[in-house]
């Protein structure tokens, strides 16, 4: 009888049936259909923004990793996205290297950077984790304005996009589309192949018990490590195609507390330690941000504050667990969650 | 010398309301292990409230900081008893997103009530100051300094000397047992945060004072919050001001010398340095270390 | 032949305190050591120092033949060491089979896949009469079941030496026995087991030797029946006056 369980647990670890065939069917169809979107359904700008949302999907997904299976909530995962976009638009910029060159550069530096911080950074736990992170990318956002003859401090570096000194030619809002789709669905299939094997068994048995995990065998230290690295290189290749599309970059935005945050309010609202939920959190979460900031441009923030608000106190195991329980007991009840995580 | 000398008392006084701004922050992560992102927000609430009631009302900020506090105290307990108090039991980062979605609405409100514009509450003494040697004192920093280190010996006498105070200590300890033992948590709770908010915006409507401020800041106090809780120890009254002084002078130092604009990356290597190594922080004994939670 | 497990010269302190100080024991394979003392003797720190959950700060572990002095869990792990916690420890969030077959996917004898580790799981949970709770969540277990799956967790990584920490303390009779059968019929099977408990018949039944702790130190190491008319013992136990008193009437007795 397969393992009926909480919404942590894999679906996937059953053998592929049916059900597995049919999602895979529609997966398939859904895949076809973004592909030709652009093409005959979609202006620049809404393809601009559709790509907004498929960077975030990967955002979401890389935290995912170290968040929600490995159960250490970083605050600071914006450091490899600017990292990322940095390494890209410096050897773009000034050695003139392609930008299929420079992206798997960057997608290095992520790791590197990720297991030189993780070995240290990582034997912390809980709130001092989330701060250790976030102080490292603010120390890094500071050292990266502080070497302007670099970086170009808070003037920025531009790519080259246009001209003689284009390395590689702009590939404009339907380029980047599909790019962004790319890395949306690398990172959604890592996330899927981890939550089925035993790395992601291991992540975690570590975020529910860490001392029982070390225990049964787990190398708690090469596993967080691990997690942390493919986090890193997700989302440092985010910051590579971003670096590019924006062609201008600024370290304020490029390392900005805001993008951790939106990273970790997505996967958290669409469902941490799940496939789809990060998709979901980052879809919802976008289009709702765009939509306010088209029409309520000087509440945005405001409001967004506010639905993040809500959104915790409502659902803060997430949509996807939400779904299956409200399924599984056949109700759905909000009041219930307060109830059970309130003093 | 003399630049180090100028440096250095710059720092401590600077430090000294750095710590009344960051107690109540490690009072409620040392307490109810809530780390408030708000706090920030917090304190530039008590800034403006100061700067409106001066430029409003003409009343002095010596005088607007208790209005300031006393209106903290109440928001900061409401947030806490009706909202805060929802995801006490969730996972860690629920506290943080929640509070961060505060801050956003708070910050925000500001400014769409103030605009971003930056603000400061002028005094009666302005820029005067006295003169030690070649270290020059400006009376605002220094009455600002003297102001902040009353405040934070006004909290150490209520935590150890009152009903309430040990009570607070209590629950940090063992909600369970202080349940059991007639204390009324949520209330508990509520008030703890209140007077975090509460010296949160006294130190706001101080720091008005002696520098500009406008929304932006708001992330700014919280970081140096997170700094000094961890340097000093969670919950740690004299350890908060140990680490508001420390910080203080880092911070001057690191102006002085190495440029404005890598006070926070010397700040973050401080904090995670001291993380890895000794995250009990500097003055040791962690207040909460034994935490059983019910 | 090797013993599986030697502890020489063992020792930790916190501070000013000594929880364990200067414990030396052997086991040799198949052999069952019960350790017993009064609370805060310093057992659950001896298997923490064993299984690499704490540092001695001096002394040394040797497992197999191997220096694993200050290894990590996992590495004791991979020694085929398994362990259970006082306070049991589940993953909370996966069901019963799922947290054995974790033990199964990770130890030194790991299935290949986790078909093969969910498998070797329901073998494990047969085997401690768990089976019918396979697919419960671990909050809903009771006392008894709730030692059943600890059990089972470290069972499932097919150790050659089992540390029990209290496994016993809460369960009815009836549990007992069924424990005690269990630790025998793995001892038959070869296991080496090393057994913390509070519940003294269920030490004197079941222990080849037997280790009495007082206040960190290693009080009294010989056979069941010796160290339990042992009066150090008993003086540990019952306080000075009692032991006297015993002397005394044993001397009557024997006088008499």
């Amino acid at each position: 009888m397969a393992s009926v369980s909480s919404a942590t647990a894999p679906a996937g670890v059953r053998a592929i049936g049916p059900r597995q065939l049919v999602l895979g069917g529609v997966l398939l169809a859904g895949l076809v259909v973004l592909a030709l979107l652009p093409q005959y359904f979609l202006l620049s700008s809404e393809q601009r923004t559709m790509a907004g949302v498929f960077m975030f999907v990967a955002l979401a997904q890389g935290w995912n990793l170290i968040g929600g299976f490995a159960g250490y909530p970083s605050f600071g995962n914006v450091v490899f996205f600017g990292l990322g976009g940095y390494t890209t638009a410096i050897l773009m910029a000034k050695s003139g290297v392609a930008f299929w060159l420079a992206l798997p550069a960057a997608a290095a530096v992520g790791v590197a950077f990720a297991v030189l911080m993780g070995l240290p950074v990582l034997r912390l736990r809980g709130h001092y984790f989330a701060i250790a992170t976030l102080g490292v990318a603010e120390g890094v956002r500071e050292v990266v304005v502080n070497l302007d003859g670099l970086t170009g401090g808070n003037s920025g570096i531009t790519v080259p996009a246009v001209g003689a000194k284009a390395v590689t030619s702009y590939p404009g809002n339907t380029g980047f589309y599909f790019y962004f789709l790319a890395l949306a669905l690398l990172a959604t299939g890592v996330v899927w192949l981890v939550s089925r094997s035993r790395f992601g068994y291991g992540l975690r048995a570590i975020a529910q018990d860490e001392e029982a995990a070390a225990a049964a065998g787990i190398n708690t230290t090469r596993l967080k490590v691990a997690a942390f690295a493919l986090s890193g290189l997700l989302t440092a290749m985010a910051g590579a195609m971003y670096a590019f599309q924006q062609v201008t970059i600024y370290p304020a935005r490029l390392f900005s507390v805001d993008i951790t945050v939106l990273m970790v309010v997505m996967a958290v609202i669409g469902g941490t330690g799940t496939v789809i939920g990060p998709v979901i959190g980052a879809v919802l979460l976008q289009f709702l941000s765009e939509w306010l900031r088209t029409n309520y441009t000087d509440l945005h923030t405001f409001i967004f504050g506010g639905i993040i608000i809500v959104a915790v106190v409502l659902l803060p195991m997430g949509i996807v667990s939400f779904a299956r329980e409200s399924w599984a007991h056949r109700r759905i009840s909000l009041l219930d969650t307060i109830r059970a995580y309130r003093l | 010398m003399t630049q180090f000398l100028q440096a250095t008392v710059n720092g401590l006084l600077d430090g000294g309301l750095l710590a009344l701004v960051a107690v109540g922050f490690s009072l409620v992560w040392g307490v109810m292990n809530i780390v408030n992102l708000a706090h920030g927000a917090f304190v530039l609430i008590g800034a403006y409230i100061g700067w409106k009631l001066d430029s409003s009302a003409g009343i002095p900020p010596l005088l607007a900081m208790f209005v300031a506090a006393a209106a903290l105290l109440g928001v900061g307990y409401l947030v806490q008893r009706y909202l805060i108090n929802l995801v006490v039991n969730a996972p860690i980062w629920m506290t943080l997103l929640l509070t961060f979605g505060l801050s956003l609405v708070l910050v925000n409100g500001l400014v769409l009530l103030f605009t971003g514009d930056f603000r400061s509450i002028p005094t009666s003494y302005g820029s005067d100051g006295l003169t030690l040697g070649d270290v020059r004192i400006p009376y605002g920093r220094l009455i600002a300094f003297a102001i902040a280190i009353a405040f934070t010996l006004g909290l150490v006498w209520f935590m150890d000397r009152t009903r309430l105070g040990l009570a607070i200590k209590a629950t940090g300890m063992d909600r369970g047992a202080a349940r059991l033992m007639g204390v009324k948590v949520r209330r508990v709770y509520g008030l703890t945060f209140g007077i975090a908010a509460g010296l949160a915006g006294a130190a706001g409507a101080i720091y008005g004072t002696v520098d500009t401020f406008s929304p932006a800041d708001a992330g700014g106090f919280t970081l140096q919050s997170f700094v000094i809780a961890v340097l000093g120890g969670l919950g740690n009254m004299w350890g908060a001001l140990a680490g508001g002084l420390l910080l203080g002078v880092v911070q001057a130092w690191s102006g002085q010398y190495l440029g404005g604009t890598l006070i926070n990356a010397v700040a973050f290597a401080v904090l995670v340095t001291v993380l890895i190594v000794r995250p009990a922080g500097l003055l040791g004994k962690p207040y909460y270390e034994a935490r059983v939670e019910v | 032949m090797t013993p599986i497990l030697e502890v020489e010269q063992l020792s930790r302190r916190f501070g000013g305190l000594a929880a364990v100080n200067d414990v030396s024991f052997s086991l040799a394979e198949a052999e069952v050591l019960g350790v017993i003392g009064p609370n805060g003797a310093g057992k659950s720190t001896l298997i923490n120092l064993i299984t690499g959950h704490l540092k001695p700060t001096a002394g040394r572990v040797v497992i197999g033949g191997r220096d694993v002095t200050g290894a990590r869990p996992w590495a004791i792990a991979d020694a085929e060491v398994a362990r259970t916690f006082q306070i049991v420890k589940p993953f909370r969030e996966l069901n019963v089979r799922e947290n054995v077959a974790i033990g199964a996917m990770f130890g030194p004898s790991r299935a290949g896949s986790t078909r093969e580790a969910n498998a070797r799981a329901d073998e494990v949970l047969e085997r401690v009469g768990l089976a019918e709770k396979a697919d419960a969540e671990p909050g809903g277990l009771n006392v008894a079941d709730a030692r059943r799956l600890e059990l089972a967790k470290a069972l499932a990584m097919r150790p050659r030496l089992l540390l029990l920490d209290e496994v016993m303390a809460g369960l009815r009779p009836r549990e007992i026995e069924a424990a005690l059968e269990l630790i025998r019929s793995l001892k038959d099977e070869g296991m080496t087991i090393l057994v913390v408990e509070h519940v003294m018949k269920a030490i004197l039944s079941v222990s080849d030797t037997v280790l009495v702790m007082h206040e960190g130190e290693e009080l009294v190491h010989g056979k069941p029946h010796e160290v339990m008319e042992d009066e150090r013992v008993i003086e540990a136990y019952l306080g000075k006056r009692y032991a006297k008193r015993m002397r005394a009437r044993r001397e009557e007795a024997g006088g008499a």
